[in-house]
């Protein structure tokens, strides 16, 4: 018997062992390698230079790469609190079957499978100040245009708006769970004389906390590593109003900053980390879905 | 038995197989040069690239070929040559850079060849002699000089002519006055940008400006410096005065897109842009006249020049690789490959080829290359990728009011490397 255990021990890490290389090999070890060089001085082409700490001095001193950090505050709390409850909203009306919902569904998911270089593109085209469509259609109802992309107040919350209304991978998602929600609840609630609104208040929302949680997790992270749709919209300008760490340690590159690029990539990995563990713990992981089964 | 037999038959065989273009590698075949080339599609050294290169391989048909790895985009292409060096790869066996004060850097690598023992004789004195000093960092020479560029500013004479403006400005106030009537002409005067990394035809018109009020050697001097903040309050005027709405945060495709469609007056850009098969096919190509910008300061006779391209290579134990890398080179830089390349692509090199363009617009660089004028780099060439950055960024910042042009110098200050 011990020795069955034994060999059924060995053949699960056999199993595990090629999984567990590739995860040391592509995460653990580059991860290593990021904080070491972290405390290099490192131009790319020549020598690596011990530097203690003042790569994590220089980049926290700077107001550029502060400003970097709350954009990147900012991606994430817009990402998690105002795409997923719109993406939310839609799933809700979705689930309720109207009239052409499937086709709604695919439209709404398309954005998805077009490639984020062609949309960020077609958004500059679209907030051109001179050609744009925004500015045409500001402008036929009298509303002056502005340089959306080339204002600092502007671009953060122009690029911001055109990335949250993209809901459509956390409404698939959220819809998939709404779907299994038992129906005899919603029977039940109806006959106790329950409006729609106080149905999805009382039971639906409730029952896709797990999946909602989960939703705003991912969301947050994203907002977090965000970089290729503001590096291809504005390249973190004008004036670093746009910046995100992401870009921020992709411009330290640029500039052959290796030592400070992966201070970057640290404060990064420990911001996102502590976000992620801040949400987790403020919407909490218990999920009626799984407890309703059991 | 048998089956055991055969299986170990069939796995040597499989692994003969394999062994195979091991043994015809080592046999001394064909030795291959990867060269990932922004040189094509519609580049336009793109096409006498292509003929270069086949008429390379077919002379050494059987020993050196050269492959072409397209790398249309510019950006991405020095972001592979920065990331492969940095992991300690060549990017290439051939490739290109753009040598300027933080490139610098790569010639404390290991992997690129260095040129010292090979460039010599004949095929060192047919190079320019100030482009090769510049190519020589601390006595070693990793990168051969190779595209140059004059780097002036380009005036739309059909739209100059509209707005009444005789003549191309010889003065600043001259030019002034030229965008005054520009403007009440409803033409935008200028084209501008403070977007990508460099905002590079800003960053062009002010390193004329603080070459012209400090001196050919303006980029040793602080960047807080007289010199740089009126430079910085010219710039300013111009963004708020005399550029397109999208300047702000616009890319070299914007800033060049509106000279090109007529709807700006004065540009700046370098002679490469002149072999553009939709330039020459605007209405107003004919009256194109390149100029200086008109003195900002008591400097009067500088013009801004840049190395655009130096060539490097991947160093090679192999003596047979590293003498096939040296002989394309020297091929490549051969007079009559030069002139061709100069012919059909309007850009400038820094081999004395002796060619003399017959292209009118062509000729206008050349000539003024040739006119004796004191040369002074460009901002990016003098202080590097990070300064440039900067100075790109607080573009925006100031063309906004949000920041003083003093401000503005201070801020660029920071983050020179001295």
């Amino acid at each position: 018997m011990r020795k069955k255990g034994f060999a059924n021990r060995a053949w699960i890490l056999l199993y595990l062992l090629p999984l567990a290389l590739l995860f040391g090999a592509f995460f653990i070890f580059p991860l290593m390698f990021n904080v070491y060089t972290s405390l290099m001085k490192w131009k790319g082409g020549g020598e690596m230079s011990w530097n203690n700490f003042s790569n994590y001095g220089k980049l926290l001193g700077d107001d550029t790469f502060l400003l970097s950090m709350k954009n990147n505050l900012i991606w994430a709390l817009s990402q998690g609190f105002i795409q997923i409850p719109l993406a939310m909203i839609v799933a809700l009306i979705l689930a309720r079957n109207p009239k052409g919902w499937k086709l709604m569904r695919t439209v709404y998911f398309l954005p998805n499978v077009i490639s984020t270089v062609a949309i960020a593109k077609v958004w500059v085209a679209l907030y051109n100040p001179q050609y744009g469509a925004i500015n045409g259609l500001l402008g036929f109802f009298g509303i002056p245009g502005k340089n959306w992309l080339g204002n600092t107040d502007t671009a953060l919350p122009a690029i911001i708006a055109m990335t949250v209304i993209y809901i459509g991978y956390f409404m698939i998602i959220i819809l998939a769970s709404i779907m299994n929600i038992p129906k005899e609840l919603y029977e039940a609630a109806e006959i106790d004389g329950a409006t729609t609104l106080q149905q999805e208040l009382r039971i639906t929302i409730p029952m896709i906390r797990g999946t909602l949680a989960t939703s705003i997790t991912l969301a947050m992270a994203y907002g977090m590593r965000h970089f290729e749709t503001t590096y291809l919209m504005t390249g973190g300008g004008p004036a670093y109003s746009t910046s995100t760490m992401g870009i921020a340690l992709f411009l330290k590159m640029d500039a052959l900053r290796y030592g400070e690029a992966s201070a970057a990539g640290i404060i990064l990995i420990a911001m996102g980390s502590l976000v992620i563990v801040a949400i987790r713990r403020a919407i909490g992981k218990a999920d009626p879905m799984t407890e309703a089964a059991q | 038995m048998n089956m055991s037999k055969t299986r170990r038959l069939g796995f040597i065989a499989v692994l003969f197989l394999f062994a195979i273009p091991f043994f015809a590698a080592a046999q001394g075949s064909e030795i291959v040069l990867k060269w990932p080339c922004i040189w094509v599609g519609k580049d336009s050294k793109a096409p006498a690239i292509g003929e270069i290169v086949a008429a390379f391989n077919a002379a050494n048909a059987g020993k050196i070929r050269v492959e072409v790895e397209p790398q249309p985009d510019y950006n991405a292409y020095e972001q592979k040559v920065r990331t492969a060096i940095m992991a300690g790869i060549a990017p290439g066996d051939i490739f290109t850079l753009k040598l300027n004060a933080s490139t610098q850097d790569f010639y404390t690598s290991k992997l690129l060849l260095d040129f010292t023992n090979d460039f010599t004789g004949e095929w060192r004195k047919s190079f320019d002699a100030g482009a090769v000093s510049q190519s020589t960092i601390k006595g070693k020479l990793k990168t051969l000089p190779f595209e140059t560029a004059v780097l002036p500013l380009w005036y739309n004479g059909d739209l100059l002519k509209k707005a009444g403006v005789a003549k191309v400005p010889a003065t600043m106030d001259e030019l002034w006055a030229a965008m005054d009537k520009l403007k009440a002409a409803g033409i935008y005067p200028s084209s501008q940008m403070s977007g990508d990394t460099n905002a590079w035809t800003s960053m062009i018109w002010f390193s004329w400006m603080a070459a012209s009020l400090g001196g050919p050697d303006v980029w040793e001097k602080p960047f807080t410096d007289k010199a740089f903040v009126e430079s910085a309050k010219m710039m300013k005027r111009i963004f708020e005065n005399y550029t397109t709405p999208d300047a702000i945060g616009a890319g070299a495709g914007v800033s060049g897109g509106h000279f090109l469609a007529g709807r700006t007056a004065i540009f700046s850009n370098g002679p490469w842009y002149a072999g553009r098969a939709d330039l020459r096919a605007t209405s107003f190509f004919p009256s194109i006249v390149i100029a200086p910008l008109p003195p900002a300061g008591s400097y009067k006779n500088i013009i801004i020049s840049r190395l655009q391209a130096n060539i490097a290579a991947a160093a090679s134990p192999d003596k047979a690789r590293h003498d096939a890398i040296i002989s394309f080179l020297k091929y490549l830089t051969n007079k009559d490959n030069i002139t061709k390349l100069a012919q059909t692509s309007g850009a400038m090199f820094a081999v004395n080829s002796g060619y003399v363009p017959t292209d009118a617009f062509q000729k206008q660089f050349y000539d003024m290359a040739e006119k004796g004028y004191e040369t002074a780099t460009d901002l990016e060439a003098a202080l590097g990728a990070e300064a440039t950055l900067e100075f790109t960024q607080q573009l925006s910042a100031l063309a906004l009011g949000k920041i003083a042009p003093e401000q503005f110098c201070a801020l660029v200050e920071k983050k020179i490397d001295r």
